[in-house]
């Protein structure tokens, strides 16, 4: 299911005194099993971006491409294609609307048109993927759900039409910590043992170092750096003049290196950092 | 895809020319005079002067003509609807039968006031809507608790009454944006909202209509704890930043206004 944008411009109310171009020649390429981090700050373009992916925008200019399938094709059958790109929206509220967990998770599968059986099928198994348990949570009411349940909920939904590409939409967003950590727990599962391409949008630069390999930043509409994490946690300068910060453990560990510890700077992962950090509590070469 | 595109009412189009720098007073006053003459003409010589009269204020305030009438696009359907209606329904007795077909004719008399009623209602829009788009809503609201105060004396709550009416059209927008985002989450897991019979379309509404209204009925219980905690206690004792003045520009108006209304009365009784 790779994913090819080129060219792409879009202008909000293209045509009234209100027009606003979001998006300026935006080129991209994302491929099967990728799991790539789209940050950048509020407004600069991000969730307009990522809803070309499954042509709940299509393209002003330029072409975007799922599968092969160019989104602006009048004969696309863009129903199917939204079952293969999955999306799902930073506020779950916005398409919570059954009066159980189950019956809105099954809402995806009933649009295909399965039988019954598979819809049910189906439910159970993205249930199982979320960490719901069918039998506590099938019938319980959406609103006595907590935020973090509410977010799996919706995960779940997408992930019930079988979808081979997951865009996640700040969904972390309002969230405990608790409740964030459950969430990408799930996301790095679905990658791993699913091997779903997974997009990841946030604004947490901790988030998409725990989670990405790849990292496209956008600032105001333009994508200011498309490359491995490493390669752009190297250059904090230009993030921050973006209006980004560098994750807080990778901070933290080239600010230790630059003391003198036995740390690595390129470090990005908590267990990592942590471990590097005991070795050299171990060694000794703590002062004061 | 984005569904608020097409909604001009309640937007505010920010501008310096004479029609926003009115005073907010003199533009509802003007406002309802041409409303109470969109309801009183009925000949096509007085649309038509209504029509220069109207295309004059739409430039003069810098409002770009397809803009204004964008708002009407989705109204279509119901102006068609509401034509045909009184192109077969109207009789009268000594009308000409124009047009028949099984059991409705239309008649000259049908036709023409389909017409008017037409025009009459896209009129009104595009009244509405210059005053929305020029008149930002914090001076539409100076305006109208302005205007209504001599209500207070037999005890109307004026000022929490236009509070309210100003609410209701800010949600215009705020509900269409809510909308679009419903809209969208619900076609990402594959509701096609144009496919299926008629029945199969109604049903598509439940998942798009229910989270909406729990939506609205939430920032409206957020609104109220905004206002509530920034200690409003309703209109009695409020005061006012800034207050109103008419100026050059209003006085200008009010003799066109005059000027305009004449020659309006004069079509009728000529």
């Amino acid at each position: 299911m790779p994913i090819e944008v080129t060219g792409l411009n879009y202008s909000y109310k293209k045509g009234t005194p209100f027009e606003k171009k979001v998006l300026y020649d935006v080129n991209l390429q994302i491929e099967d099993g990728d799991i790539v981090g789209i940050i950048g700050p509020t407004q600069s373009g991000k969730t307009t971006l990522a809803q070309h992916f499954n042509a709940l925008f299509i393209p002003q200019s330029g072409v975007v491409k799922v599968d092969g399938i160019n989104t602006a094709d009048k004969n696309a059958d863009l129903v199917k294609l939204r079952h293969k790109v999955g999306y799902v929206f930073q506020n779950p509220d916005y398409r919570l609307f059954a009066s159980s967990v189950g019956e809105d998770i099954s809402f995806g599968p009933r649009n295909q048109g399965l039988p019954p059986g598979d819809v049910t099928a189906r439910v159970n198994e993205a249930m199982a993927q979320v960490g719901l348990d069918y039998d506590t949570f099938y019938s319980r009411d959406i609103f006595a759900l907590s935020g973090g349940q509410k977010r799996r909920t919706a995960i779940a939904g997408v992930l019930a039409c079988k979808p081979k590409t997951l865009v996640l939409d700040d969904i972390t967003a309002g969230l405990d910590p608790r409740g964030r950590d459950e969430i990408l727990a799930v996301v790095k599962k679905l990658h791993s043992e699913k091997n779903i391409t997974i997009i990841y949008i946030s604004n947490s630069m901790d988030e998409v170092a725990e989670l990405a390999e790849r990292v496209i930043v956008i600032d105001q509409g333009r994508i200011a750096f498309n490359d491995l994490k490493i390669n752009i946690f190297n250059k904090p300068e230009k993030l921050r003049d973006i209006g980004l910060e560098l994750p807080e453990l990778m901070a933290l560990a080239i600010d230790l290196h630059q003391q003198g510890f036995n740390i690595d700077p390129a470090l990005l992962k908590f267990d990592e950092i942590l471990l590097s950090i005991l070795d050299n509590l171990h060694d000794g070469q703590v002062r004061e | 895809m984005e569904l608020t595109k097409n909604i001009t009412l309640g937007v505010y189009l920010p501008g310096n020319t004479a029609v926003h720098r009115m005073d907010p007073r003199t533009k509802i006053i003007a406002s309802t005079i041409l409303i109470v003459i969109l309801l009183l003409i009925n000949s096509y010589q007085a649309y038509g002067y209504f029509l220069i009269f109207i295309s004059v204020i739409i430039s003069s305030a810098g409002i770009p003509p397809g803009y204004a009438l964008r708002g009407l696009k989705p109204m279509l359907p119901v102006l068609v609807l509401m034509w045909v209606f009184q192109l077969f329904l109207h009789s009268s007795p000594d009308a000409e039968i124009i047009f028949s077909w099984w059991i409705f004719s239309a008649t000259d008399a049908g036709l023409h006031l389909g017409n008017i009623i037409t025009l009459r209602v896209l009129f009104l829009f595009t009244v509405t809507t210059i005053l929305t788009l020029t008149t930002s809503i914090v001076s539409l609201t100076d305006g109208l608790e302005s205007l209504l105060s001599p209500l207070k004396r037999i005890g109307l709550p004026t000022q929490e009454l236009v509070m309210t009416m100003v609410i209701a059209l800010r949600f215009v927008l705020i509900l269409a944006e809510e909308l679009d985002k419903i809209v969208k989450a619900q076609m990402a897991r594959g509701v096609a909202f144009d496919r299926g019979n008629f029945i199969q379309k109604t049903r598509k509404i439940f998942p798009v209509f229910l989270p909406l209204f729990i939506n609205a009925f939430r920032r409206a219980e957020d609104l109220i704890v905004a206002m509530e905690s920034r200690s409003y206690t309703g209109g009695r004792g409020r005061t006012k930043m800034k207050t109103l003045h008419m100026g050059r520009v209003d006085i200008v108006c009010i003799l066109i206004m005059l000027l305009f209304t004449g020659l309006m009365i004069f079509t009728i009784f000529a």
